[in-house]
């Protein structure tokens, strides 16, 4: 099984946003459903609109630092993001996004290219295309890819824990 | 064998292999797992993944901390759920709110020992890196696939050598330290990184030291930091361990990405301005500002030495007027030690207010929310607008010397002035 092409329209975002600004800590406890209403507001005016029209987002440096809650990943899916490409992310947030679906892709060639708002993109395993350019991202491993094609991992838990009862 | 440093030795033998490779996405089986009120979302996971039973309850705790005492419906009835799960479910430890903040907590209780991976859905989980452990934040539903099926997925980092040499100047403090590296490296200045502390100072540095220079490892991304087991990890490992352990040591030419090397006695006392935690500058810059509450708390700087050098400045003075000081000792134990040999008392009869154990004003979902234009000064690891639980207040970071000077005075104030003044 192997991950297959994502693709879609982009929004754009700058660096070192926080993951208590993804959706600050007063917002972590809310259903999925209203928390997808604070996504990403406290990053600017237009940011919570932008964040749900588009599947994929462009991130700078740090993307998601401080908190390790999880509660802003979870947030990001439920707002409809399948994919983050950004120049670096903070660790625990790259692991909770992963954990719920999203495929975080460190590529700072494509972040700093001059992407704009809406343009689309194509990422698959070993590289992204962005309109005639290919940037090559390492490749996805088979692990991450199988808890991100599942739909984040308690869909993959729910596949481990039948494997274990069948054996 | 390729030599490894120590993450790598403790991840393979998690792992179940000789070695591993960098940047290697594999499944370990930790030695330790701990949880705090956030369990509430592991539980969650755990259920909608059909799991029925979880895997080895021996090495899992639970320690409340975040929102202690609750002070609404949510958090008592999420604290209820919390306890009935870890009775159900045999858990070795439940700790109720009150006992401390869960990094302090596990350590004193010898859960979080040398040479063991333990992690815990909390980005201040590197703390377990003073006494030589590889100690990882996680995820909570990592932590409710944990609790299901033992394992947890990791990516293989790389290490950081950072080599400490010369001994601190009188007034400076680990935290000096750990603000001024932030302000060099930056926040992703170690993004994913273990940092490996070694060099000939580190051995006069006290497990607390450790412990907040381990603890603050996230602020600069790194995955974690550890401390080298030597005498003063045995000295605090014996007696207390809750299970088998075996320390481990760097191979002498493991490879790593870069090497950082500091004279302790270069480093002045320092504070962080609002917004980030690299915005570290020497305290002498920011002298003179104003400051509303002061905060003498959290799993970074609120053990019993750190409210001895509080009370050592503030015996026999008052705290200012116009500043509120909160004093959160990072555990009962610490809590009780201080009461015990006086200090807690000092710091009261200066003037500080006393609250429960556990993340308090740090977490900002609690008590000592500040009002919009407020100054606080916090002995705590972060600083971006909101934390405490208002965006349109500041937050700036020092340690419990400069905290307890600036709660006299007012303002941010260099305790040196304090003490030179021969009470020492």
């Amino acid at each position: 099984m192997e991950l297959g092409l994502i693709s879609g329209s982009v929004a754009v975002f700058g660096d070192h946003i926080a993951a208590d600004t993804v959706l600050p800590a007063r917002h972590g406890f809310l259903p999925a459903s209203e928390a997808v209403l604070h996504v990403l507001a406290e990053a600017g005016p237009d940011a919570n609109a932008r964040a749900r029209a588009h599947p994929v987002l462009i991130v700078g440096e740090g993307f998601g630092y401080g908190t390790g809650r999880e509660s802003p990943a979870r947030a990001l899916r439920a707002a409809g993001v399948r994919a983050l490409i950004g120049a670096s992310f903070a660790r625990m947030f790259y692991r909770n996004a992963i954990n719920n679906g999203i495929l975080p892709i460190v590529c700072g060639e494509l972040v700093r290219a001059g992407i704009k708002d809406g343009d689309r993109v194509e990422i698959d395993t070993g590289a992204v295309r962005w309109q005639r350019r290919t940037f090559p991202i390492a490749a996805v491993s088979p692990l991450v890819q199988r808890i991100v094609l599942a739909g984040g991992l308690i869909a993959h838990g729910r596949d481990v824990l039948r494997g274990m009862a069948a054996t | 064998m390729r030599p490894q440093t120590i993450a790598e030795k403790i991840l393979a033998r998690t792992c179940g292999a000789q070695q591993l490779t960098r940047d290697e996405f594999v499944e370990v089986q930790p030695d330790f797992c701990y949880s705090h009120d956030y369990a509430i979302f592991a539980i969650e996971a755990f259920e909608r993944m059909g799991a029925t039973a979880v895997t080895r309850p021996g090495r899992i705790a639970v320690c409340l901390d975040h929102a202690v005492p609750a002070d609404n419906a949510r958090d008592a009835n999420n604290h209820a759920r919390i306890r009935a799960f870890a009775r159900k479910h045999g858990f070795v430890a439940f700790f109720e709110g009150g006992s401390g903040i869960s990094h302090q907590v596990m350590l004193e209780q010898g859960y979080v020992l040398p040479g063991s991976l333990v992690v815990a859905n909390d980005s201040h989980t590197p703390s377990g890196g003073a006494v030589g452990a590889l100690a990882v934040g996680i995820g909570e539903t990592d932590i409710g696939f944990l609790w299901a099926t033992g394992r947890i997925w990791v990516k293989t980092p790389e290490s950081v050598r950072i080599v400490l040499s010369g001994t601190f100047a009188a007034g400076v403090y680990a935290k000096d330290l750990m603000l001024h590296m932030l302000r060099d490296m930056g926040i992703t200045g170690a993004q994913y990184q273990v940092l490996e502390f070694t060099g000939p100072a580190i051995r006069t540095l006290t497990m607390s030291e450790r412990f907040t220079l381990a603890n603050m490892s996230a602020e600069l991304g790194a995955k974690s930091a550890v401390f080298p087991a030597d005498e003063v990890t045995d000295a605090f490992a014996r007696g207390r361990a809750q299970y088998a352990y075996a320390s481990v040591l760097a191979d002498a030419d493991a490879q790593y990405r870069n090497e950082i090397t500091i004279d302790l006695g270069d480093i002045e006392p320092m504070v962080t301005l609002p917004g980030r935690e690299d915005r570290g500058v020497p305290v002498g810059t920011a002298a003179g500002r104003p400051v509303n509450q002061v905060f003498l708390g959290s799993c970074t700087n609120a053990r019993a030495d750190d409210l001895a050098i509080a009370a050592r400045i503030l015996r026999g003075k008052r705290v200012h007027p116009g500043v509120r000081l909160i004093v959160v000792p990072a555990s009962r134990q610490v809590m009780l030690q201080t009461a015990r040999n006086g200090d807690l008392a000092t710091l009261i009869e200066a003037g500080a207010t006393l609250m429960p154990s556990g993340c308090a004003v740090c977490a900002g979902a609690h008590q000592g929310v500040l009002a919009d234009g407020e100054v606080c000064l916090s002995t705590s690891n972060r600083n971006m607008a909101g934390r405490m639980g208002n965006k349109k207040a500041e937050i700036v970071l020092c340690s419990p010397a400069t905290a307890a000077a600036s709660a006299v005075t007012g303002v941010i104030t260099d305790a040196r002035a304090f003490l030179d003044k021969g009470d020492s």
